[in-house]
C-alpha cells in the first residue's frame, strides 16, 4: 500500500509539473492581457501537433521540443490579432468571448486539417524503466520533469534579470504607467502573450508524449486543468501556478487509489471549489502584494 | 517649448476639454488649477498621448505630437508623473526606477547606474528601499518613487499630476521643494494641484480650468492674489 501509494505520487509529480508549465504559461497570459483565456488548452494541443510532425520526420526530441514552442508561439500571435489586438479599448468580455471562439475554430480547424482520430506519438528515445526503492520511474518521466525544470527556471531568470522580462512584469501590473514609462504596451502584449502560448506548446509537447497519443481534443480538458492550476497559485504568481499544478497532478493520482479511475479529473475541480471556498484569492497569496 | 491650441477631448458623449490654449516656457514651473472634472488630468493624458483628441494641436519644441503615440512622446523628452503615483507594486523600488529608463535608446551600463545614483542622492529614502516592493513602500516614498522614475529618462519637460494628492502636510512640502529642485536642474515642470495655494506659491505661471475651459491666467502670485480664485480654489 506504501509502495503503491509512492509510486502513485512519484506519477502525480510527473502529471503536475506538465500542468505546472501549463500554469506558468496561463499566468503569464494572465498578466500581461489581464484576461482570463478559454483558449489555452487548444495552444497547448497546436504545439502538441507541432511536435507530433517534427517527430514523425526528424524523430529527433529537442526538434520537436523547438517545434511545439515555435507553432504554439505563432498561434498565439494569431489569437492576438483575431482576439485581443482590436478590442484593447473594448468593453473586457469582448475579447475573452472572441477566445471562446477562437478555441472552438482551432480545434475544428485541427480535425479537419490532422483529422479527429488519435495518432501515436513515435517514440523519440528509449524509454527505460528503473526501480529505484520499489519505485518505478521511466526515461521520461525524468525527461519530462527535467524540461519542466529547465524551462521553469529559464523562464524566471528572464522575467527577473533582463530588461524585457522585467518589462513584461510591468505591463502585466500597470499598462498605462508602462505606456507613460515609453513602454510600447501593444508589443509587449503581443510577445508576453506569445511566450505563455509557446510555454503552454511545450506542455504539449509533454503530453502527448505522456499520453503516447495526439488528437485534436487534447486541449479541452488540460485548458481547464491550467486555469484550475492558475487559479489555486492565485492567477499573478509564477510560483503559486506552478506549485498548484504540482498539487493538482498529486491529488489527481493520489485520488484514484480510492475511488475509480474515470472520476480523476472530478477531483480536481472540487478541490478547485473548496479552495475558492475557502481562500477565495488562491493558496499561495504572499501577503501584502495586491 | 509646449504649445497646445484649441484641444479638444470627448469622453463618448461627455466633452471633456472645449478647445483649450497655453503654453509652457522653457525651465519654468507652470501650474494647472481646477476643481474635480475641470479637465486638468485630461490634458495631462492628451499631451503624452494617453487619449485620442477630437481636435486641436500640441506642440513640443515646434514639432506636432498630437497624434502621436505615448512610448513615442516619452522618448521625446516628456516624462508624465500620473495621478495617484502608479508605481510597479511587485517591482522593487530599484527595477521600478529602472523602468524609467526604457525610452532611453540602447542605455548603458553606466548612463543607468549614473541616473540611479543621481535619483538616490536627490532621494535618500529610496536608496534605504532600493530591495523592497514598491506596493510596500508608504505613500510619499511612493510618489517619490513616481517622480524619481520619471526622472530616470532625463526628461525635458516634467508632468506631474497631482504629486501631493493624500500626503501628510509635511511630506507635502517636501515634495514642492523637489519640484523647484527639478526646476533648478534646469527642466521644465507642468504642474496640476488641488493644493492651489501650495502650488502657485511655486509656480512661475498659472492657469485655472474650469469645466474644459481655460477661465484665467497671470502670474503665480497675480492669480495667489486674485478675488476669483481666492474664491473658489484658496478657501478664503
Amino acid at each position: 500500500m506504501v509502495n503503491y501509494a509512492l509510486q502513485q505520487l512519484m506519477n502525480g509529480i510527473c502529471q503536475g509539473s506538465i500542468y505546472a508549465l501549463m500554469a506558468i504559461g496561463y499566468t503569464m497570459i494572465y498578466g500581461v492581457v489581464g484576461l482570463v483565456s478559454f483558449s489555452y488548452g487548444e495552444l497547448v494541443m497546436i504545439g502538441g501537433f507541432g511536435a507530433y510532425y517534427t517527430f514523425v520526420y526528424s524523430g529527433n526530441f529537442f526538434l520537436g521540443v523547438i517545434g511545439g514552442f515555435m507553432a504554439s508561439a505563432v498561434w498565439g500571435i494569431v489569437l492576438y490579432i483575431l482576439c485581443y489586438k482590436r478590442f484593447l479599448e473594448a468593453p473586457r468580455h469582448i475579447s475573452m468571448i472572441c477566445t471562446f471562439a477562437f478555441s472552438m475554430m482551432t480545434k475544428n480547424l485541427a480535425q479537419i486539417v490532422f483529422g479527429s482520430e488519435p495518432k501515436a506519438v513515435p517514440s523519440v528515445f528509449e524509454n527505460v524503466t528503473y526501480t529505484i526503492l520499489g519505485i518505478r520511474i521511466t526515461t521520461l518521466q525524468m525527461i519530462i520533469i527535467s524540461v519542466v525544470i529547465v524551462f521553469a527556471i529559464c523562464f524566471t531568470l528572464f522575467l527577473t534579470k533582463t530588461r524585457a522580462g522585467t518589462m513584461l512584469r510591468a505591463v502585466s501590473q500597470n499598462k498605462k504607467a508602462s505606456a507613460l514609462m515609453g513602454i510600447n504596451v501593444q508589443r509587449t502584449v503581443l510577445i508576453g502573450n506569445g511566450i505563455g502560448c509557446a510555454l503552454g506548446g511545450v506542455a504539449g509537447v509533454l503530453l502527448i508524449l505522456y499520453y503516447a497519443s495526439c488528437y485534436p481534443n487534447l486541449g479541452q480538458l488540460v485548458g481547464n486543468k491550467a486555469l484550475t492550476s492558475t487559479v489555486l497559485g492565485g492567477l499573478v504568481s509564477i510560483a503559486g501556478s506552478a506549485l498548484g499544478g504540482l498539487s493538482i497532478g498529486i491529488l489527481e493520482n493520489l485520488g484514484i487509489m480510492f475511488i475509480p479511475v474515470g472520476f480523476r479529473d472530478v477531483i480536481t475541480f472540487i478541490f478547485l471549489v473548496i479552495v475558492l471556498i475557502f481562500r477565495p484569492k488562491g493558496l499561495f497569496v504572499r501577503k501584502g502584494t495586491r | 517649448m509646449l504649445k497646445i491650441n484649441k484641444l479638444r477631448v470627448n469622453y463618448g458623449y461627455v466633452i471633456a476639454l472645449r478647445g483649450i490654449s497655453f503654453h509652457v516656457d522653457e525651465n519654468e514651473i507652470v501650474c494647472l488649477i481646477g476643481a474635480n472634472g475641470a479637465g486638468k488630468s485630461t490634458t495631462l493624458m492628451s499631451i503624452s498621448g494617453l487619449v485620442d483628441k477630437a481636435g486641436g494641436t500640441i506642440e513640443f519644441k515646434g514639432s506636432d505630437i498630437t497624434g502621436t503615440k505615448p512610448h513615442e512622446i516619452v522618448r521625446m523628452g516628456i516624462c508624465h508623473v500620473p495621478e495617484g503615483r502608479q508605481v510597479f507594486p511587485s517591482l522593487s523600488v530599484e527595477e521600478n526606477l529602472r523602468m524609467g529608463t526604457i525610452s532611453v535608446q540602447k542605455p548603458t551600463k553606466q548612463y543607468i547606474q549614473q541616473k540611479l545614483e543621481e535619483q538616490y542622492t536627490l532621494f535618500p529614502r529610496l536608496k534605504e528601499r532600493r530591495k523592497q516592493a514598491g506596493g510596500t513602500l508608504s505613500g510619499g516614498e511612493q510618489q517619490m518613487l513616481a517622480i524619481a522614475r520619471g526622472l530616470m529618462s532625463d526628461p525635458e519637460l516634467v508632468m506631474l499630476d497631482e504629486p501631493s494628492l493624500g500626503l501628510a502636510p509635511i511630506v507635502v512640502e517636501e515634495i514642492f521643494e523637489l519640484i523647484q529642485g527639478i526646476k533648478r536642474s534646469g527642466k521644465t515642470v507642468l504642474l496640476i494641484e488641488q493644493n492651489a495655494s501650495m502650488a502657485l506659491s511655486i509656480a512661475d505661471r498659472g492657469y485655472v480650468l474650469e469645466n474644459g475651459r481655460m477661465v484665467l491666467t497671470g502670474t503665480g502670485r497675480e492669480l495667489l492674489v486674485n478675488e476669483d480664485v481666492k474664491r473658489a480654489y484658496l478657501g478664503d
